[in-house]
């Protein structure tokens, strides 16, 4: 099964904030520092199921 | 459900040098408290014991915190962190995607979360076997880029 690339739309994403990115994942449809700024902002611009991640250090591996 | 992983950029250090991505088992998670709810990313993560979220996430749904279920874990310091847990119900979401098998059903279950400030910096959530793993049958298979999440299967009573 083919991996989902999501390396070209994290690639400027602003890290430390909290972004949006649509159902397909394939673009970021908002972004803010908080979660509820960025996904009310997603919703205003009517993505119906944004999904919310925080963008990690460039370094952020877990154990 | 089977669900592909997602490859994310990740820097490159002195331990590798040539690393520029790395490859998790994540999912688009719908969480819901009452008539709130919304769409996160969680890692599967066989390693954690419970299921445990950034604090945003709890704001969101307007769960308040601290509230009077705390529980403390460790990563690999010694330092102990904090998480409120509260009961919320979860779904985890089929992608819609040529190369994911169609008309996958969602997977809807109970979720003990918790909340923790600590957990804020990675942005994701964590699932872990609490609530997680203690219910469903999972695989990976790492070379071939997919996991597999099943739902267990309860057999009738033999009828005599």
């Amino acid at each position: 099964m083919q991996p989902i690339d999501l390396t070209a739309v994290l690639k400027d994403a602003p890290i430390g904030e909290w972004i949006a990115l649509s159902f397909a994942r394939d673009r970021i449809v908002a972004h803010a520092p908080t979660l509820s700024a960025a996904l009310d902002e997603a919703l205003n611009l009517g993505e119906k199921q944004p999904i919310m991640m925080k963008v990690p250090p460039p370094h952020a591996m877990i154990l | 459900m089977k669900v592909p992983f997602s490859i994310l950029p990740v820097g490159s250090d002195s331990a590798f040098p040539l690393r520029t991505e790395l490859k998790r088992p994540i999912v688009a998670l719908l969480l819901a408290k009452g008539d709130r709810q919304f769409v996160v990313f969680a890692v599967v993560d066989s390693g954690a014991d419970l299921c445990v979220f950034p604090a945003s996430v709890a704001t969101r749904l307007g769960i308040s915190l601290p509230n009077d279920r705390a529980s403390t874990f460790s990563g690999s310091g010694e330092t102990t962190q904090l998480a409120y847990f509260e009961p919320i119900q979860a779904t985890i979401l089929p992608m819609d995607a040529p190369n994911i098998e169609p008309d996958q059903e969602p997977i809807a279950f109970p979720l003990y979360a918790g909340f923790c400030e600590t957990l804020e910096h990675f942005g994701m959530g964590l699932l872990g076997h609490e609530s997680f793993f203690s219910r469903f049958t999972v695989s990976f298979n790492y070379t071939q880029s997919y996991f597999e999440i099943l739902e267990p299967v309860i057999l009738a009573p033999a009828l005599s």
